[in-house]
C-alpha cells in the first residue's frame, strides 16, 4: 500500500491531474501540490501526487556525497 | 557505475570499525534493501534491521476485528487496501469474513472508495483509512470529497499513524535510523532534526533507488565513524525541510492527534489521528456506534519483536514453517513491505 510511484504529469484540471507512469496513465488528485504543469514529475501516493521530483537520482547522488563526504 | 557511486559502495564494503546497528524504518526500504542486493553489500560487522514502517504490519489485530465487525454485522462494503485483507484478526481476516460473505474490495486509493459509495447508493461504503503521513491526506481528501458531494452512505474507520513519536519509542535500537522518504516528504524534517538535536539519534533520509539507498548508507556509516550525532537528508529531490505545507494543513483540518496502538510497541500517546468532530458522520466508529472491540493476538508469532528490531524473522518459531505469504500468522508476513515477507522471498533461509 505504501509504494511510491514516480510519474509524469500529462495535463492537470481542477486539482485532478493525468499522470503518465511508464506508459499507464490514470488520473489523481493534485489537492495537495500547487503549481503543477504538465511535464513535471511527481511522487504519488494512494492517488494523490504528494511531492514533485525535482532531479535525477543520479545528480542528487552526486549532490549528497558531493556536499557530506 | 559512476564515480560517484563507486565511492560510496566502498564506503560500505570497506568499513570495518565497531559493529553497527542500522535501522530503516520504512516496509519500502526493507524490501527494496533485500531485492536490490544491497545486503550483500554490507559487511559482517554491519547489521540492517527492520524497523515499524510497515502500516499494515502495525496496524493492531482489533482494528482488522472492527473491519470484520462493520462487513458482517453491519454488512457495509469494506474498501481496503489489498495487503490488509489476508492480516489475521482474533477469529478471522478480512478474507475469512469474504467467505462468509462479507463484501470486501481492495482500492489503490481512498478516492476510489468515494467512488465506490457514489456509484451504490443503496449500499454503505467504509475505507479503511490505515497508513502513516504518507497516505493519511489521501483519506482527508477522500472525507472532503464525500462531503462536497454529499454522501451519507460513505465512512472511514481510521488507524492512521504519526511517526514522531514511534522514533520516541524507539530511541535506542540502533545507532542510526534511516528515515521513510516519502513520510518526510509530507512532514518535512523537523522531527528527525529534533531528535538529533535533543536525544543525539542520529538518521538520514533516503530515497528508494538503489543510487539513493546505496548513497543513504554510505553516508550514514560514514557519519558514525565521527561519532557525532547527525541528521542528513539524502533525498532532495523529493524531500525539503519544509515537507508539503498544504497537505500538513489538510491533515490538521480534518484530523487531530489521539492515541494509537501500535503491533509491537502498544499503545503509544499522540501517535495516531483520528477526524475531528466537525466530520463525526464520516467516522464508522461513531456511526454505527461500534462497541470497543479488543484484539488477541497470535502469541505464537514474534512479529511486535520484528517491529522493534529485536529479533529477526528468522529467529521466529513459525517463520517459514506454519507462517508463510500464503498462510500468514502475523501481519509482518502479509504485506509486500513487510520485514518477514522480504526474508521469505529474499534471504535465501526458506
Amino acid at each position: 500500500m505504501c509504494v511510491g510511484l514516480s510519474a509524469k504529469v500529462v495535463s492537470i484540471k481542477d486539482q485532478t491531474a493525468l499522470i503518465d507512469a511508464g506508459g499507464a496513465q490514470r488520473e489523481i488528485s493534485s489537492g495537495v501540490l500547487e503549481d503543477l504543469e504538465p511535464g513535471d514529475y511527481v511522487m504519488v501516493h494512494a492517488g494523490v501526487a504528494i511531492a514533485k521530483i525535482t532531479s535525477s537520482d543520479e545528480d542528487e547522488a552526486n549532490d549528497v556525497m558531493g556536499d557530506l563526504l | 557505475m559512476n564515480e560517484t557511486m563507486k565511492k560510496a559502495r566502498d564506503i560500505i564494503t570497506g568499513y570495518n570499525g565497531r559493529p553497527l546497528r542500522i535501522m530503516e524504518v520504512c516496509g519500502t526500504h526493507t524490501h527494496e534493501i533485500f531485492r536490490l542486493g544491497i545486503r550483500k553489500l554490507v559487511p559482517e560487522n554491519v547489521d540492517i534491521i527492520s524497523g515499524p514502517g510497515c502500516p499494515v504490519c502495525v496496524t493492531a489485530v482489533g482494528f482488522i476485528d472492527e473491519a470484520v465487525w462493520l462487513a458482517l454485522e453491519k454488512g457495509c462494503i469494506i474498501c481496503t487496501f489489498g495487503d490488509l485483507i489476508k492480516v489475521p484478526g482474533t477469529e478471522m481476516s478480512l478474507a475469512g469474513a469474504r467467505a462468509k460473505g462479507a463484501k470486501v474490495r481492495p482500492v489503490y486509493s481512498p478516492l476510489d472508495a468515494v467512488e465506490i459509495a457514489k456509484d451504490n447508493p443503496d449500499e454503505q461504503v467504509v475505507f479503511l483509512a490505515v497508513g502513516f503521513e504518507t497516505t493519511t491526506p489521501s483519506a482527508c481528501l477522500a472525507v472532503k470529497k464525500a462531503l462536497e458531494l454529499r454522501l451519507d452512505n460513505f465512512s472511514i474507520l481510521t488507524a492512521n499513524k504519526t511517526m514522531p513519536n514511534a522514533y520516541n519509542a524507539l530511541v535506542g535500537s540502533a545507532d542510526a535510523f534511516i528515515y521513510p522518504g516519502h513520510v518526510n516528504a509530507i512532514t518535512g524534517n523537523d522531527a528527525c532534526i529534533r531528535l538529533c538535536k535533543e536525544k543525539g539519534v542520529s538518521g538520514v533520509v533516503a530515497g528508494f533507488t538503489a543510487s539513493e539507498l546505496i548513497t543513504a548508507l554510505a553516508v550514514a556509516i560514514n557519519l558514525l565513524q565521527k561519532g557525532e550525532p547527525f541528521f542528513r537528508n539524502c533525498y532532495p529531490r523529493v524531500v525539503k525541510d519544509e515537507g508539503n505545507p498544504a497537505a500538513i494543513a489538510l491533515m490538521n483540518e480534518v484530523m487531530e492527534p489521539c492515541d494509537s496502538e501500535w503491533r509491537g510497541l502498544g499503545m503509544i500517546p499522540m501517535s495516531g489521528m483520528k477526524l475531528r468532530e466537525e466530520y463525526a458522520e464520516y467516522d464508522s466508529r461513531k456511526k454505527y456506534d461500534m462497541p470497543v472491540i479488543t484484539g488477541r493476538p497470535n502469541p505464537a508469532c514474534r512479529c511486535g519483536d520484528v517491529l522493534q528490531g529485536k529479533c529477526k524473522p528468522s529467529d521466529c518459531k513459525v517463520f517459514g514453517k506454519v507462517c508463510t505469504p500464503l498462510h500468514p500468522v502475523g501481519a509482518c508476513m502479509v504485506s509486500d513491505e513487510g520485514a518477514c515477507s522480504a526474508y521469505y522471498q529474499y534471504s535465501g533461509l526458506v
